[in-house]
């Protein structure tokens, strides 16, 4: 699952638009969008609105097996013309100094950023940095669901020294619409590091028909696991498996005979 | 391919820095305070890691030179290690350091007069007895050579201390920038390999048999001492004709009385390793073969390893002086 993470709904809508998500009744606590794989939470302003937004989301889907997470809205910087767009690949909360780096996608043609988080909304301009209201609170909360190769914040420069349009919701939609193809690009490149993580995960209608042939202690389930990830990893079936231990009558014998099959296929290499 | 550098702040100016920065002028750059904020998060995926690391430049602060393991080494008395890197450019899927870290980039350290001070303090603790220092323990010696110039610093360090000898483990073929120096008595190269077979299913990204033979000749010749280790050998259902099949390709070219040392080991991890690793790889086949747990290690059965290593010993005794053979007795 890709989960979105916006501030403002103005950033969020041309996403909404583009993945087709659709507003979910049920949820109450914030504003949800749902499409295939994919989920966009408004959060509302601030790293704590974020962090909480995360959490609650991620907490909302505890059956994911791997979450990707993009944080998308707009920013300020100093110099950087209105409408760039920045990976974000340093973060650091103006209030604690907390650092976050999330992991550089190697795919990605876009720009990195350093990017400052502070508590309360600021002209005062660096020239070195970003500045936003949600990234650190987004980063902490997110970090504790999934890895910092698959937690990426995307900033779109909203207003600098010259020019500011951080409040023209209409503005900002179109800002983030400008780049929805590399938006796309990375959320794409994301998918692609989620499946290679998800491929690996047990399938859960066999794994649970497999504990219910027998009864397992702990130590014999974490060795049923290795044994049919494993297999499973190696393309076995796990109907032509699950009719092979059909006849086994303990746990015990179970555990054999999985080690026997992935003894012989492995000593192939 | 390098996703980025990260440099900590503290070194930004100084001179390998630089140097390195320069190379790496392509990359995004991003300042850090110091290495581990990077490194030592739990929150990283190795695997997705490994595809794409990035590079850290950071200076070591202290243990820059640390006692050896028992049983580790060559068999002297005095047995140190040190790793001016930490991972490996390879990606052997045997290899420890996929379970050792919690990341996958690759640290250069850059304070090299820190290790040095400490090899010199550390040969005066044992004043005329022989100190081993063994690099390539966290990394591969020479594998970033071209940056890092590991060797131009080194091997001059180790040359100057007369009860100093050093161990570089590579599978690495950059010995260029040895070859233009004079060779050292006490400095040995050691080469790893393993059997064609294994090195097609487990060493990605490593170089050829055949090229890593050819560094090895080159040095030979050359005049430095290069050291032979087999290891690990990874069980396969024909893993004997491969093995013979690598020493007649390594002896074709290599002649066995010139070597400094050879030794032999069948695959090995500390359970704490093999269960990291194999987590992250769990459709790996060797993970998946029949292992036996042993003091903490997990290796193969102690039937099939007694064959395994018997055989290929009585292969490469048919081929080598006694004397150089050091079999490994280090564990983990
Ligand atoms: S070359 Fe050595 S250090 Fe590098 S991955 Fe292979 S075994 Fe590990």
């Amino acid at each position: 699952m890709l989960i979105w993470v916006c501030a403002l709904h103005c950033e969020a809508k041309p996403v909404i638009d583009y993945y087709r998500l659709k507003k979910s009744h049920d949820a109450r606590a914030f504003d949800v969008y749902h499409g295939d794989d994919m989920v966009c939470i408004i959060s509302g302003i601030g790293k704590v609105a974020s962090a909480a937004a995360s959490a609650w989301i991620a907490a909302s889907n505890p059956g994911a097996t791997s979450i990707a997470w993009i944080n998308l809205g707009v920013a300020g910087a100093a110099e950087h013309e209105i409408g760039d767009m920045f990976l974000l690949n340093k973060v650091v909360d103006a209030d604690s100094g907390q650092r976050y780096y999330p992991a550089p996608v190697a795919a990605s043609s876009l720009a990195g950023s350093a990017c400052l988080t502070l508590g309360q909304p600021s002209d005062n301009y660096r020239e070195d940095t970003l500045f936003d209201m949600e990234a650190s609170g987004f980063m902490h909360a997110a970090l504790r669901f999934s890895s910092a190769e698959l937690t990426q914040s995307l900033k779109i420069v909203s207003d600098n020294r010259r020019q500011q349009t951080g409040k023209n919701r209409q503005r900002v939609s179109e800002l983030v619409q400008q780049h929805i193809d590399s938006i796309d690009r990375q959320v794409r490149a994301l998918f692609e590091l989620k499946r290679e993580i998800a491929a690996l995960e047990l399938a859960p209608e066999a794994w649970q028909q497999l504990l219910s042939m027998a009864h397992f202690t702990q130590t014999q389930k974490n060795r049923l696991r290795v044994l049919w990830r494993y297999l499973g990893n190696r393309n076995f079936s796990s109907e032509s498996l699950l009719g092979q231990l059909a006849a086994q009558k303990s746990a015990r014998s179970i555990i054999q005979t999985l080690e026997q099959i992935s003894f012989r296929d492995s000593e192939d290499l | 391919m390098v996703s980025c550098v990260y440099v900590e702040s503290a070194v930004r100016n100084h001179p390998r820095t630089e140097q390195l920065l320069e190379r790496l002028h392509k990359l995004p750059r991003i300042e850090i305070e110091h290495y581990g904020e990077v490194f030592n998060p739990r929150s990283q995926n190795f695997r997705l890691q490994k595809k794409n690391p990035a590079i850290i430049i950071a200076h070591k602060n202290k243990g820059q030179v640390l006692a050896a393991p028992e049983g580790y080494g060559l068999g002297g008395d005095y047995n140190y290690y040190f790793s001016h890197m930490l991972n490996c450019i390879y990606d052997c899927r045997y290899c420890f350091l996929q379970g050792m870290y919690q990341s996958a980039h690759q640290v250069l350290f850059v304070n090299y007069e820190d290790f040095g001070d400490q090899i010199r303090q550390i040969a005066a603790l044992h004043p005329g007895k022989p100190v081993w220092f063994y690099s390539g323990y966290d990394c591969d010696s020479l594998a970033n050579e071209p940056m890092t110039r590991f060797t131009d610093y080194f091997i001059p360090l180790v040359a100057a201390i007369d009860n100093a000898w050093m161990e570089l483990r590579t599978k690495s073929t950059q010995v260029r920038s040895m070859l233009k120096m004079e060779p050292v008595a006490r400095i040995v190269t050691a080469f790893s390999f393993s059997d064609q077979f294994s090195h097609s299913k487990l060493e990605n990204g490593v170089p050829s048999i055949a090229k890593r033979i050819e560094a090895m000749r080159r040095l030979i010749e050359a005049g430095w001492p290069v050291g032979l280790r087999f290891d690990p050998v990874v069980y396969h259902r024909q893993y004997q004709t491969a093995f013979v099949d690598l020493l007649d390709q390594v002896f074709a070219k290599i002649d066995a009385q010139k070597l400094h040392s050879v030794s032999l080991g069948s695959f090995r991890l500390t359970r704490d390793h093999f269960r990291k690793i194999s987590r992250l790889y769990p459709e790996e086949p060797l993970f998946a073969q029949n292992m036996h747990l042993n003091n903490g290690i997990i290796s193969y059965p102690l039937d099939r390893e007694q064959e395994m290593i018997e055989f290929c010993e009585a292969q490469l005794m048919k081929r080598i002086p006694a004397q150089s053979y050091h079999p490994c007795e280090w564990h983990g």
